[in-house]
């Protein structure tokens, strides 16, 4: 006697598109190609890509500060957040730094080389909840990137929000991401506040710390001003320490407070445990959190 | 569940009836240590013969038929700018795996969680996980089990078939799925009297005397958050080697990297999934260098507040399941009662 | 030329260089580079990655316009510090090519005699030979860009090194230790069965070549990355292992040269 067990295939039929609770959805690929490559500055690359698939591309759909996972098959795969605007249908923009593996092979890429993206995934910036006030967006460095999202967001919905500044922080002139922009955003009534660690012949504008630039923007504002205000903070962990310190001793409450943080996903599905952040998956609870999660993950700053 | 008692011959023809057709897993003893004792390893084995249904632990856990250390999640066929993506979920026929203590069951239901819950699941798991028939047997603890502590001593679902020697020559059965019910009916067995429920209640009883070792996790999650600035991790990460091996023979790690591939042809990428350890240098190494976790004594911490804090945040149970393998693979003898009582005021040793 | 233009070579649209290499042994057994030619499988997948222009185990033919070196061997001799840096004067990367190039190897032993004249005398004999007292790793001489670790090197391993650097992709060796990957293959601790082993502190890459065959590593690839050698040494101690057998294994490739160093005078041991 012998008793042959069953076999259950868990391979997914029929279903082109998987709902996250799809076996289907794990490693789902949409198919893109790089239709154009914009040299921001020596290091960064701002890359437009394309989902090939004319349906593929209807269906992806994504929120200001989430990310997506780009692969080039056989190099490698890695986080990037969405740098274009969310009502933009047609292709995505990522603004990519030239630092390791991927990015380094993706600097030689040319038009028309497909790549994949995964997503898109984790949490974005709540900007219907910021309706009807005032937004500071603060960035430092290439923390402008995932900050360009919800800017086109307020473009998009000017009337939305009242008053509106960037403040971003940069190292020296050079470095200025997104030049071709500060014209349009200005003329869309946001205040563009930029400040350079380093001195330059070319600019005029204010060196130093960012913190003093923000102070003589909210320094000067009244108490329910403060209160109708909400706060997005990009950068490098010490940058957004140290504003969001200064914002929440000006009186902004530390869950009106945004920041976008950056670990090494390998998944994006909340399984790999390489962003966590104390136990903490960034790819799932973030990598968008309200300043007060922040604090309260160990290990986050 | 339902319940069954047959004679003690009935495991040999239960083995039989489905080595016939199926791929069989199970414990088998590999060597003797150098303290000759005996040390035991999860292998594929044809004969019943072969396996030791008497084993205490094995050095590694069973995760490896569902979560092998290497995996290829995808293979790209190359052609000129374009590519395309082929995946192999790498299980084709149905395996059974005989002899599964109640520790690692729950240790796969824990994995389940995370593995096959409702936020993107692993289809490369779920599909051994659907197709390995497991058969729990009652175990043999040893000195370093504390699944007491951890509730995991008894198993109440993630299994088929679950036997337990209850004595006089006689098995006790629990079934919990429908297909194990199936194969159970081409067995000679009965419905257990009141006699051999109180004779299974004398076996637990006799074998949760036997785990002496205990975690105390009263208020562990707030603990361990009290403690995260401790010098105790200093104190554990001094003694770590940073080697792994504690992830590597947990039943519930699954921690991994994933790295792409091209073949020197250039004809063909892969990307493949290599399971991990948070105690190793580069876990939280950014691109670009930064490494969140640069010492091993923040690295260690890091596995406790997983397996201890974050888990149990996340599920309501802890990711540990107390079967003791981490603490005696490890070479520099850190174990999970030691470190956890050193964390809630004792001293390190 | 025109021609050679068509044949430049893309992965996913991107052009993928065809850097010229060269292969160099100074002492050594010349084993690594057999490594390459042994490789019959994947050999002429290999050699259109790359152009050889010099490459004594394989070829008879020798071109001195190479972009890339691969240098077998430590430094043993003048005649060998000269050749070096000939090469690093042409090659725009000098490539280290296991253990004698990175760490000395097996050559370096003779580094720990205190008496080097009886050791040539003792070993030559009548035949005396022109020879250094000491071994040493090329980077002692020129600026290395890249080291393959092993004795000798894993030829998948270079593959996929030499796949990566053509394709423009960072070159990351493994930071964890040997005992990660003897988990992964499911080996049973030598510790338990009374082999000394430095799996624990060894880097990884080699997929536990040696533990696979039950025995203990004996640490070629040099350290893994914040690997915890004192606590190692203290293990093996607690495993009875004798102070010679642990100077034994941390000597004998001279990846772990300053921890043996350290341990020689602390017991004192004489070559």
């Amino acid at each position: 006697m012998n008793h042959r067990l069953a076999f259950h295939d868990v391979a997914p039929h029929g279903h082109r598109y998987a709902r996250a609770s799809d076996l289907g959805s794990f490693e789902f690929t949409y198919k893109a190609e790089i239709t154009s490559i914009y040299r921001l500055t020596d290091a960064e690359n701002l890359y437009r890509i394309r989902i090939v698939n004319n349906e593929d591309r209807r269906h992806f759909s994504f929120r200001p500060g989430q990310f997506v996972m780009l692969e080039l098959p056989g190099v490698g795969e890695a986080p990037f957040s969405i740098s274009s605007s969310p009502s933009n249908r047609e292709d995505i923009e990522l603004c990519i730094r030239t630092v390791g593996n991927l990015t380094g092979v993706l600097g030689h890429a040319v038009r028309g080389t497909r790549v994949g993206i995964r997503g898109p995934f984790g949490t974005s910036f709540p900007m219907e909840r910021m309706h009807g006030g005032n937004i500071l967006l603060i960035a430092g460095g290439l923390g402008l990137a995932p900050l360009r999202a919800p800017i086109a967001h307020v473009q998009e919905h000017r009337s939305m929000f009242d008053h509106v500044d960037i403040i971003y922080g940069s190292k020296e002139l050079s470095k200025l991401l997104f030049t071709f922009q500060y014209e349009m955003w200005k003329k869309d009534d946001i205040g563009l506040h930029i400040v350079l660690e380093k001195g330059d012949p070319a600019w005029s504008g204010p060196v130093g710390m960012i913190t003093k630039v923000l102070e003589e923007i909210i320094g000067f504002r009244d108490v329910s001003f403060i209160r109708q205000t909400h706060a997005i903070v990009c950068g490098p962990p010490v940058m957004f320490k140290f504003v969001c310190a200064m914002l929440s001793e000006r009186g902004i409450p530390m869950h009106k407070m945004f920041v976008s943080l950056e670990r090494r996903m390998h998944c994006g599905m909340g399984k790999c445990c390489r962003c966590n952040v104390g136990s903490t998956y960034t790819c799932l609870k973030g990598p968008v959190f309200d300043y007060w999660s922040v604090m309260n993950l160990k290990e986050a700053i | 569940m339902l319940f069954r008692v047959a004679e003690a011959s009935q495991l040999k023809a239960l083995f039989e009836l489905l080595a016939q057709t199926n791929t069989m897993l199970g414990p088998v003893k590999v060597a003797d240590d150098l303290g000759g004792n005996p040390v035991y390893s999860f292998e594929e084995v044809a004969e019943f013969s072969r396996l030791s249904l008497d084993y205490t632990t094995t050095r590694l856990s069973a995760k490896r038929f569902f979560l092998p250390f290497r995996e290829d999640l995808a293979v790209f066929a190359l052609q000129g700018k374009d590519w395309s993506k082929q995946m192999d979920y790498h299980m084709d026929r149905p395996a059974v795996l005989f002899g599964l203590h109640a520790c690692d069951i729950n240790a796969l239901n824990r994995l389940d969680k995370v593995l096959m819950g409702s936020d993107h699941p692993v289809p490369y798991y779920a599909a051994k996980r659907k197709n390995i028939f497991i058969i729990g047997t009652g175990c043999t603890p040893r000195p370093s089990c504390f699944c007491r502590s951890m509730g995991t001593n008894t198993v109440t679902h993630g299994f088929d078939l679950f036997v337990t020697d209850i004595g006089g020559g006689r098995l006790f059965f629990e079934i919990f799925s429908s297909e194990a019910y199936h194969v159970i009916r081409d067995l000679a067995t009965g419905e257990p009297t009141p006699e051999d429920h109180n004779a299974y209640m004398r076996v637990e009883t006799e074998r949760n005397r036997k785990i002496t070792t205990t975690v105390d996790t009263t208020d562990l999650t707030k603990i361990l958050d009290m403690e995260f600035q401790s010098p105790v991790w200093k104190t554990w990460g001094d003694k770590c080697l940073g080697c792994g091996s504690c992830a590597s023979a947990c039943p519930t790690c699954y921690c991994y990297g994933v790295e792409e591939t091209v073949d020197p042809g250039l004809r063909e990428a892969k990307k493949t999934r290599t399971l991990y350890s948070c105690n190793i240098v580069d876990f939280a190494e950014v691109a670009g260098g930064h490494n969140f976790r640069p010492e091993r004594g923040t690295r260690l911490k890091y596995r406790y507040y997983h397996k201890h804090r974050g888990f149990v945040e996340a599920y309501e149970e802890s990711l540990c399941v107390g079967c003791g393998r981490c603490g005696d693979i490890c070479l520099a003898g850190i174990t999970v009662p030691e470190v956890i009582a050193s964390v809630r005021g004792g001293d390190p040793t | 030329m025109n021609a050679s233009k068509q044949e430049q070579r893309t992965y996913l649209g991107i052009p993928v260089p065809r850097p010229k290499v060269a292969f160099f042994e100074l002492s050594s057994c010349e084993g690594c580079q057999l490594q390459i030619v042994n490789n019959e499988a994947t050999l002429l997948d290999f050699l259109s990655l790359v152009d050889v222009r010099a490459f004594r185990e394989a070829m008879t033919e020798k071109f001195s316009d190479y972009q890339i070196a691969f240098i077998e061997g430590s430094v043993t001799r003048a005649d060998e510090i000269e050749r070096l840096r000939k090469v690093r004067e042409q090659a725009a990367v000098i490539v280290a090519f296991g253990s004698c190039a990175c760490f000395g190897g097996v050559n370096q032993l003779k580094n720990r005699f205190s008496d080097p004249a009886w050791v040539k005398q003792e070993v030559y004999r009548g035949h005396p030979v022109e020879t250094a007292d000491t071994a040493r790793p090329i980077e002692d001489f020129v600026k290395v860009d890249l080291k393959i670790f092993g004795c000798p090197v894993k030829k998948e391993e270079v593959e996929k090194i030499v796949t990566s650097l053509v394709l423009g992709k960072t070159v990351v060796h493994p930071k964890y230790p040997v005992c990660l990957e003897c988990k992964a293959n499911n080996n049973l601790c030598l510790f338990d069965l009374g082999e000394p082993c430095l799996g624990p502190i060894t880097r990884g890459g080699c997929n536990a070549w040696c533990p696979n065959n039950r025995f203990g590593c004996w640490g070629c690839r040099g350290p893994a990355v914040d690997a915890n050698v004192a606590q190692l040494q203290k293990i093996m101690r607690q495993h009875g292992f004798s102070e010679e057998t642990i100077l034994d294994r941390l000597e004998c490739f001279g990846g772990f040269a300053e921890q043996a160093k350290e341990l020689r005078s602390k017991i004192g041991g004489k070559g």
